[in-house]
């Protein structure tokens, strides 16, 4: 027994020494530091942020895709020969591709890249992690004032930016081989499937993929967009595929997928298949490739036009970037000295280098006027019909990709639906909208401010019947429309019918705007109320020959006041108070207590609820 | 007697026996297993010579819809050599070496511990092992980078946490070499100790001769495990390049920006990696095989 009691301690002993041994081996600077904060780290001052506290060795690692690894190292050389502060970047390059880098980061954030490539699609999630530091005041200015506004919205979440733009050229467009394809048919995607089947070539284009289906969906007017707060945490999404619209776009993937021609795939190296393609939808970063397969019969263009039901409808696209992250570090003065970093390599003369190594489109300004080749005039006469790709939530990719199937099975126009139907429902699922959000009507136009981006609560009372649930300010001309859930499946206007004509406001004035809406929702009746009996104030007390028993209504005034619709005979010593919704939890006198009448007279009761005051006013 | 019964009835297998001769059906049965034989063999090498082929074209680096390469040459495995190439080569050997060593010598102590001393635990030890067996070891990866992590043992020194992690549990792999060793007679033992040889003696003089197919086997299979792993490799090593091993390297060349660049030189690294293990193979088939079947007969 002792003897093995002995074995055992000796073992254990052995195993600690060992451990102990492998922690002194490590060399990696960034395995030992402590857990990297989340999200708000000390934001470095930019570019003019005094040199000699910066001054130092640093070693950083940057992760970045194989074919850009001897670009980073040679502009970080460069970085070390002329930033004027002392500093020495030490930089480990590793390769990670852009479409990994999120995926990486957020296993592990302590292990990732200190700078890190990552495509714009990863930013919400890359935020969410708390992979990504915020940029500070002078390097938001900079890259604000730097770069269009497509690459912004790519770095941006709420109000904060959250990264550096390196490329604006991710979005996809059309190559195709001169030598089947006449120019004449470009526009004409029905010509160009004609043109591919007669050669028994294919039209690669990857519809069974979020990003290039959307491309339908664009062309006739679709949007798909998602609201972030500060955190890149969705909080809403936009989204209108299913809708009539939608149905067109589906009818038009429809046909596409249903030829011959097509193949569901968008690389660059589909050219040089076994049964080759003539077209392939692809982007910038094929071009060497296709360039090699082609030689002079490259041709790129802008994506072509499909027509359905006699009207013709241009593909749309994604127009995005690829961005330069810094990761959150727990030394303040490193995280500085990132952002000094990454602030040069996205400056004009670092891109230009890009440009020219490998073609990638420059996402600063100044460098994008010199920068040309065929690829980025194709992207940027698609840009036209692009959409920026805001920040799109993780969970989106996966429901979009499900779109061309169930297309693709549909035999007729109500499996089309169908199919817009299932994305929907998977939609809602991932944004989590609570069923009561969904069913709730909302008011939204140009009104009190807003432009048709903000949705006015409102709240039911009894069931069928909502009002908003605070008074809005509408002036004379103001339009507006009530909707449901968010999302304009459901809407009603000025006829009281699904879809109608906006609501115009014919005088100013607060208004509870008021809706009731029946069973089957197709008959939505809108007016403007002077009150309301959820949220409304009313007044009750001894008074008028009723004792706390009786709610006397109030009306809106233009001051957003509420006023008694009568005027109460009141003695001196009566004793009332307004209160919200018939309820007693909100209810104002004099304070919190009973309002006291001190002088016998006919007055009306007046209540203003920015100040919960209450006051009595003469005829 | 059934048999000969059977063969003096009239069906009309045997009459065409009868017809045509024994050597002639003999011929001809053999003829269509070999064509069958033939079939099987190039739907199966055919993957592995198109690698072979593509490994050596030079006119182009992406996939392209014909085999036979226009250009020849080795262009491919010289550039292979300018990249982290030989780093991944040398960390995934030196892994599955220090692996099959490690977990050959773990396997075969535990073995013959189990099968041939008896103590109270053993039993009890036994089923215990049988069902931690059960459970999937990929249940454990997360947490178990978070230890190696912890040691400093992942990214650029993946190579050391991942021979630990191979080796951890090999202990539980004692199944066939005890079966075999409990085919081995006990009396041998028995013998060896009576002229005074300590157990750790019988085990190597005694029992590991007689037991060679199984040594070898148990090798062979402790080095196939983490010369083709890419599952716990990928989560260690963590997108350090100096810490890869060859699998998770060669894939990290298939992402759609590199893959156009990177296809033929993929093709020749996975031609150098096979190398290797088929010759392995070819020198050992023979231990091999008799080591899968030799455990599973029981004494």
């Amino acid at each position: 027994m002792k003897k093995s009691l002995k074995l055992i301690s000796l073992l254990l002993t052995l195993v600690m020494v060992l451990s102990l041994g492998a922690c002194g081996g490590q060399k990696d600077p960034t395995t030992g530091s402590s857990a990297a904060p989340q999200g708000s780290t000390a934001a470095p001052q930019g570019s003019t942020s005094s040199g000699s506290q910066l001054a130092g060795t640093y070693d950083i690692k940057v992760w970045c895709p194989e074919n850009a690894v001897s670009w980073t190292k040679e502009q970080i050389d460069s970085f070390n020969k002329s930033n004027t502060d002392g500093i020495v970047i030490n930089a480990t390059v590793e390769a990670v591709g852009e479409g990994d880098a999120a995926t990486s980061m957020i296993t592990d954030v302590e292990a990732g890249g200190d700078l890190f490539f990552f495509a714009q699609d990863q930013t919400a999630r890359l935020i969410e992690a708390g992979a990504l530091a915020k940029l500070g005041k002078a390097a938001a200015a900079n890259v604000l004032e730097n770069n269009e506004e497509t690459s912004v919205i790519a770095v941006k979440s709420g109000d904060e930016l959250y990264a550096y733009p390196l490329t604006s050229d991710n979005g996809f467009f059309m190559y195709y081989d001169k030598s089947v394809i006449p120019e004449a048919d470009l526009g004409s995607m029905e010509k160009l499937l004609e043109d591919c089947e007669k050669a028994g070539k294919y039209f690669s284009f990857d519809v069974k993929n979020g990003w290039y289906v959307a491309s339908f969906f664009f062309a006739t007017g679709c949007s798909s967009e998602w609201e972030y707060d500060d955190n890149g945490k969705a909080i809403a999404c936009r989204d209108n595929w299913n809708s009539a619209n939608g149905l067109i776009a589906a009818k038009g993937l429809k046909a596409f997928v249903s030829s011959k021609a097509y193949n569901n795939s968008s690389s660059g190296a589909d050219f040089a298949a076994a049964t080759p393609s003539a077209i392939v939808v692809t982007g910038t970063w094929d071009y060497n490739t296709i360039k090699d397969i082609l030689g002079d019969n490259l041709g790129a263009a802008e994506l072509p036009s499909f027509t359905v039901d006699g009207k013709s409808y241009h593909l749309g696209s994604y127009t995005g970037c690829k961005l330069l992250g810094v990761k959150p570090q727990t030394d303040a003065v490193k995280q500085a000295v990132l952002h000094r970093l990454a602030q040069f390599l996205t400056n004009e003369e670092c891109e230009t280098k890009l440009f020219e190594q490998l073609g990638w489109g420059p996402a600063n300004l100044a460098a994008r006027e010199k920068a040309s080749s065929p690829a980025l005039t194709a992207f940027d006469a698609q840009k036209k019909y692009g959409t920026p790709q805001g920040q799109i939530s993780g969970g989106w990719w996966d429901i979009a990709k499900a779109i061309a199937t169930n297309v693709e099975n549909a035999t007729d126009e109500k499996g089309l639906q169908d199919a817009l139907d299932i994305y929907k429902e998977a939609l809602a699922g991932i944004i989590d909208m609570p069923e009561d959000e969904a069913t709730a009507m909302t008011v939204i136009g140009a009104i009190a401010g807003t432009n048709w981006d903000t949705d006015f609560e409102m709240t039911q009372k009894p069931e069928g019947t909502w009002y908003t649930t605070e008074p809005i300010e509408l002036k004379k001309g103001d339009e507006f429309k009530v909707r449901m859930g968010k999302s304009w499946d459901v809407n009603f206007g000025a006829d009281n019918k699904v879809n109608g004509p906006n609501v115009v406001v014919e005088e100013d004035g607060w208004y509870f705007i008021k809706v009731v809406v029946n069973a089957g929702l197709t008959e939505g009746v809108i007016s403007l109320e002077k009150n309301s009996p959820s949220t409304g104030w009313t007044v009750i007390g001894a008074i008028a020959g009723a004792n706390w028993d009786k709610d006397f209504d109030m009306e809106l005034q233009a001051d957003g006041t509420y006023k008694s619709v009568d005027a109460f005979d009141l003695e001196a010593g009566a004793e009332f108070k307004v209160r919200q919704g018939q309820n007693w939890d909100n209810s104002w006198g004099n304070g919190t207590d009973n309002f006291k009448v001190e002088t016998a007279g006919k007055f009306y009761v007046v209540f203003n609820p920015t100040t919960t005051e209450v006051s009595l006013s003469a005829e | 007697m059934a048999d000969l019964k059977k063969l003096s009835e009239k069906t009309p297998e045997n009459e065409l026996k009868k017809h045509i001769g024994l050597k002639a059906s003999r011929t001809i049965g053999n003829t269509l297993i070999y064509i069958l034989l033939i079939i099987m063999t190039v739907i199966w090498l055919t993957p592995f010579v198109c690698i072979v082929l593509q490994s050596f074209r030079c006119e182009s680096t992406y996939i392209v819809g014909y085999v036979i390469p226009q250009q020849w040459g080795l262009d491919n495995y010289k550039a292979l050599f300018q990249t982290d190439f030989p780093i991944w080569y040398r960390n995934t050997l030196i892994t599955a070496l220090c692996v099959s060593v490690l977990q050959t010598v773990i396997v075969l102590c535990m073995s013959y511990t189990l099968s041939r001393f008896r103590f109270k635990l053993r039993k009890p030890l036994m089923k215990f092992m049988l069902v931690l067996g059960l459970f999937p070891g990929m249940l454990t990866m997360i947490i178990l980078y978070r230890v190696l992590k912890d040691l400093g043992l992942t990214q650029a020194n993946a190579v050391p946490g991942l021979i630990l992690v191979y080796i951890a549990s090999s202990g539980m792999g004692y199944y066939i070499s005890k079966g075999f060793f409990d085919t081995l007679p006990k009396s041998l033992d028995e013998a060896a100790r009576i002229d005074g040889a300590t157990r750790a003696q019988v085990l190597t003089k005694i029992i590991l001769p007689l037991a060679k197919p199984i040594v070898i086997y148990t090798i062979l299979t402790a080095f196939m495990g983490p010369f083709g792993d890419f599952v716990f490799a990928r989560y260690i090593s963590m997108n350090t390049s100096k810490g890869m091993n060859v699998a998770v390297g060669l894939w990290s060349w298939l992402t759609p920006d590199q893959v156009q660049y990177k296809y033929t030189m993929f093709c020749a690294g996975g031609v150098l990696v096979a190398i290797p293990v088929t010759i392995l193979f070819l020198c050992l088939q023979k231990y091999y095989v008799e080591g899968v079947t030799g455990g599973a007969v029981k004494g």
